[in-house]
């Protein structure tokens, strides 16, 4: 067992940092629990890495990508993993070799894999950190303070059809759009697999404010309570506004069919919080699926957009077929184009204007 | 940057133009369009500028010293963009391919960052195409302006379904068609205070005037008809959105289609800016007191 000196060494010098740890104060960590199996969501894991497999770098609390090598010493936390093109996992630390689920360091059992994934990054546990207390440190304890009641004026939602279906260049383009037109623009990831390159996107498209849910303390959405991932919400729309923002633009992560998701779109509750929404579908097909099932929870999109924006025979079909308007990621890069997109929310989606005719 | 300050005692505004610095801000091609700014040697508290645009006459520095005097005594900056020929052929159009709309939006956030600018609202002015101009960007971004003014626009887009810019209907073009994003923004474009103005001379058909029977019959033949035509088409379109208008025109007479003119004989300095009522107090700061350069977003800090 490392010393507490040895084991200070380690944690500052040498351990590569995961960015879902990024907010946890490191000098706390002066303890190493050895029994990995009582991990809990959120619990920070010192492991080595075992075999580089699928995730061959590690997305680091500094905002950057290092490359993983078998035998770096890694923090990473424990966590569960949904995502329909890589893996699926569940947080569980298995003492003999745990798998990294998500490059963000979100470390776990895999479930079941895409067939394209290789074999996971794996992991050989060393034990869970903890502070002088003898707790262990968990990213919970070390988020925003949880508040609620307050929100930025505008807030529009950015959900999609699947995952890669092209939210994340949809609401970075909008954040972008609508900077240069202007506003003071939050870029929020509301729910998902903690990872830097969805906030990065939103601060490289001119966000003065950018939080995911690992601010509120979630190092993944999948398998957490509906009350949890809400108030998550609250806290970073409270947050964003404390901040100045006018304009929270929230990325919603996979498909609304993904059971953390679907809840969130139908809860009353996350209604209240936006004034509107644009759907991010791959063909025209999901497009018009979408805006059936959105329609049946309350929600007409003010736009449509994503990968099949790329193609204007896909996005003349899908207009024919929703009667809702298909936006390209350069309609949303424009001033113009996000200020009307802007006003169509907050019109309520099929305002004048809206629809594709 | 060539700097030069005016050197007459506005007798209406009774502002000492020595106090204010007229001075010309170099652009960067496409991204920024040159500018020429009348800069108050005091500017009041959050004072919103001005931002005039020119004709196609391009006479960007005569709007800068012909407000000067008035923004002066109201302790606001006037910006007054000068569009080339070269580079933004087509500037009325606002967003033409030369993207002018996009150019101003880039010099205002310079401005802010350079001279401390409180830019993001913002009163606009536009004489003839500057006019033409000034309706379009105000109907693209409602958001940043707080007051619109339009002299002797040649043409206008109206508020029905001609294509775009004629009217908000579909352009032929996907690529031009911000007829689209104009209808999104009607209500709130509609809301705006809006003064229109016009000389009564200004009703000549001359080779600067679009004519043809398609735009005739929708706009008039001469730009005091069409004045008068656009003004009561946003009215009616306000009123049938129940929307208030605050849309007003003013004849300016004995002006012809002359912007020196019309400010010298017509006034039309002193109605873009009007002067401060009797009491009000005009609390000012030094000029050039530039904003702190913004940095990297905000991330909440850890506890």
């Amino acid at each position: 067992m490392p010393t507490e000196l040895s084991l200070t060494r380690t944690l500052q010098h040498t351990a590569k940092w995961s960015f879902t740890s990024r907010r946890v104060k490191r000098d706390h960590a002066v303890r190493l629990e050895r029994d990995v199996a009582r991990a809990a969501t959120g619990d920070l894991l010192l492991g080595r890495v075992a075999l580089v497999g699928a995730h061959r770098r590690l997305q680091l609390a500094a905002g950057r990508y290092a490359d993983l090598y078998e035998g770096d010493v890694v923090v990473l936390a424990c966590g569960c993993r949904y995502a329909s093109e890589q893996f699926e996992g569940i947080a569980s630390i298995d003492p003999a070799g745990a798998d990294l689920l998500a490059g963000g360091g979100l470390v776990g059992h895999v479930r079941q894999a895409h067939q394209r994934m290789q074999p996971p990054t794996r992991i050989l546990p060393i034990g869970l950190l903890g502070n002088p207390q003898n707790r262990i440190l968990n990213v919970r304890d070390y988020a925003l303070p949880a508040r609620r009641g307050g929100r930025p004026p505008l807030v529009v939602g950015v959900l999609g059809s699947a995952m890669n279906s092209g939210k994340t260049v949809a609401a970075a383009s909008l954040v972008h759009g609508l900077a240069r037109a202007g506003h003071a623009v939050a870029g929020i990831k509301g729910t998902g697999t903690g990872a830097f390159g969805d906030i990065n996107a939103y601060a490289d498209a001119g966000a003065t404010f950018v939080a995911d849910f690992t601010d509120a303390g979630l190092v993944s959405t999948y398998r957490q309570p509906l009350a949890g991932v809400e108030a998550a919400l609250d806290t970073l729309l409270v947050h964003a506004s404390a901040a100045g923002a006018e304009v929270a633009v929230v990325e919603i992560a996979d498909g609304v069919f993904q059971a953390e998701t679907a809840a969130l779109v139908r809860s009353p509750r996350v209604h209240r919080l936006f004034d509107g929404f644009v759907f991010a579908a791959g063909d025209p097909l999901a497009a018009t699926a979408g805006a059936t099932w959105l329609a049946g929870v309350g929600i007409v999109p003010a736009a449509t957009t994503g990968l099949l924006s790329r193609s204007p025979l896909a996005a003349s079909e899908a207009e024919d077929a929703t009667g809702i308007a298909v936006l390209t990621r350069e309609d949303l890069r424009d001033p113009a184009g996000a200020t009307a997109l802007l006003a169509r929310v907050r019109a309520g989606g099929r305002a004048a204007g809206t629809t594709a005719a | 940057m060539p700097l030069g300050t005016a050197s007459l005692v506005d007798t209406r505004s009774g502002a000492d133009l020595d106090e204010v610095a007229i001075f010309e801000r170099l652009g960067q091609g496409r991204l920024e369009p040159p500018a020429w700014v009348a800069m108050p040697a005091a500017v009041a508290a959050g004072a919103e500028p001005l931002i005039a645009v020119h004709g196609i006459l391009r006479r960007a520095e005569e709007q800068a010293r012909l407000f000067a005097a008035c923004a002066a005594a109201l302790g606001r900056p006037v910006v007054a963009p000068l569009f080339s020929a070269e580079t933004f052929p087509r500037y009325q159009r606002a967003v033409h391919r030369d993207r002018a709309d996009l150019a101003l939006l880039g010099l205002l956030d310079a401005l802010a960052a350079e001279l401390g600018l409180a830019t993001r609202r913002f009163a606009l002015f536009g004489f003839s195409g500057g006019a033409q101009f000034a309706h379009r960007f105000a109907w693209l971004y409602p958001h940043r302006v707080t007051h619109l003014s339009l002299a002797a626009a040649g043409w206008y887009t109206f508020p029905d379904d001609a294509p775009f810019p004629y009217g908000l209907g579909p352009a032929a073009k996907r690529r031009l068609d911000f007829g689209r994003h104009c209808r999104a923004n009607l209500r709130d474009f509609l809301a705006l205070p809006i003064d229109v103005f016009v000389g009564a001379a200004d009703n000549a058909v001359d080779e600067n005037t679009r004519s043809g029977p398609a735009i005739d019959s929708q706009q008039g033949r001469n730009r005091l008809s069409r004045a008068e035509r656009w003004t009561m088409a946003l009215r009616l379109r306000a009123l049938s959105l129940d929307i208030a208008p605050r849309i007003t025109l003013r004849i300016l007479d004995g002006c012809g289609h002359d912007f020196r003119q019309c400010v010298e004989l017509g006034g039309l300095d002193g109605l873009v800016l009007p002067p401060p009522n009797e009491g009000d107090q005009v609390s000012t700061y030094p000029a050039y007191a530039a904003v702190p350069a913004t940095g990297e977003p905000c991330q909440p800090s850890c506890p």
